[in-house]
């Protein structure tokens, strides 16, 4: 098994693309898309301290994870659907009348 | 020593994805991806001189890492939402390996079921109700993709640069439930071997143990978040038009409603 420093990088990486993704793209479902990315770089950091520290605290907080990222999903993809109907298209950038 | 040479595969690493980011000029893909996978070869390299033990045999850390940095990749800078969310599951799989390697099978299970199951299913329906004609422009400009890049990898630096003192940390491998939630002491500290032979009945200990209010809690917060849903989806709104609005400005809110 690696050390935990192996999987802290590639958490990191994992979560600085999900970033990219999340600010430089203009479609709302890659968008969401790239924060559940976000997520899975969490989850290996998160259980890669848990093997650091011998304990399985960091796996249950990957499982509460799921949970929010399960809830997550359901709520936005409702927010993307309705957004949808109202100006048939997925660009966040049709949703920036109220910006300076 | 080690920062250093990080910050500059994130910097070449950054440069990969703006080259492979959907661009009107179109994307100069065939660079990127040898850009992309001469700074995935040159991370792992890293790690595997400076972070694990020799004598480990750890093939299939670096295989699936690689890969799931790679395709993670390609669902940001991917132009059609299908085939990010397809390299998306690509993503999941690569961690749930991850996680397998590192003796969490059950969270791999739970996130093979969860995400390729049920959240990734419901983006495919989601893609295919919101499907868009051809090529939009959504998908074929990025927005700023520049200093996107830049805050996201200088982030990914700061913790970097402190990755070196990970190791400063002695390892000890006693696995022990959580005494945090209660100052009861807890009878089933679990001896070291049952942490190697699988780690599900030991996470159903904690789960149901120091954090059964925690489950509660999310068992409370699905609820709500699935009432929440249906009741923003089922609620009818017209259809905005998307020429000149028929009313002045000034009167929306004071004669008619906003929506």
């Amino acid at each position: 098994m690696p050390d935990p420093g192996s999987y802290i990088l590639l958490g990191a990486v994992l979560f600085a693309i999900g970033m990219v993704g999340f600010l430089a793209r203009r479609n709302l479902i890659v968008m969401f898309l790239s924060t559940e990315i976000m997520f899975q770089g969490v989850v290996l950091n998160v259980v890669a301290f848990s093997r650091l520290h011998g304990r399985l605290t960091g796996d249950a907080y990957g499982l509460f994870l799921l949970v929010i990222a399960a809830v997550e999903a359901g709520l936005a993809l409702g927010l993307v659907v309705l957004l949808y109907r109202r100006k048939h298209t997925l660009d966040a950038e049709s949703w920036s009348a109220m910006s300076g | 020593m080690i920062p250093y040479i990080l910050y500059v595969l994130f910097a070449l690493g950054g440069a990969a994805i703006y080259l492979a980011m959907p661009k009107p000029s179109g994307s100069q893909r065939r660079a990127a991806l040898v850009l992309g996978v001469g700074v995935i070869a040159g991370l792992l390299a890293l790690m595997s001189m400076h972070f694990v033990a020799p004598n480990s045999n750890n093939f299939f850390f670096y295989m699936f890492a690689g890969l799931a940095i790679l395709a993670a990749g390609r669902v940001v800078t991917h132009p059609v939402p299908t085939y990010s969310a397809v390299y998306f599951a690509l993503v999941i799989l690569c961690v749930a390996v991850l996680l397998v390697i590192q003796r969490a099978e059950f969270l791999a299970v739970a996130l093979i079921i969860i995400y390729a199951g049920a959240i990734l299913v419901t983006y495919a329906f989601v893609i295919m109700l919101a499907q868009q004609s051809g090529a939009v422009s959504t998908d074929t400009r990025a927005r700023e993709p520049l200093m996107a890049i830049l805050v996201s990898f200088v982030i990914a630096g700061a913790i970097a640069g402190k990755i070196e003192q990970i190791d400063a940390v002695p390892v000890k491998m006693t696995a022990q439930v959580p005494q945090a939630v209660t100052d009861v002491p807890i009878e089933t500290t679990l001896p070291a071997t049952e942490m190697e032979s699988g780690h599900t009945k030991a996470i159903g200990e904690i789960m149901f143990g120091p954090y059964l209010v925690v489950v509660e809690l999310s068992g409370i917060l699905l609820l709500i978040a699935m009432v929440g849903a249906i009741a923003i989806s089922r609620k009818q709104v017209p259809i905005e038009d998307t020429g000149e609005p028929k009313l002045p400005v000034g009167q929306i809110g004071r004669e008619v409603p906003p929506f």
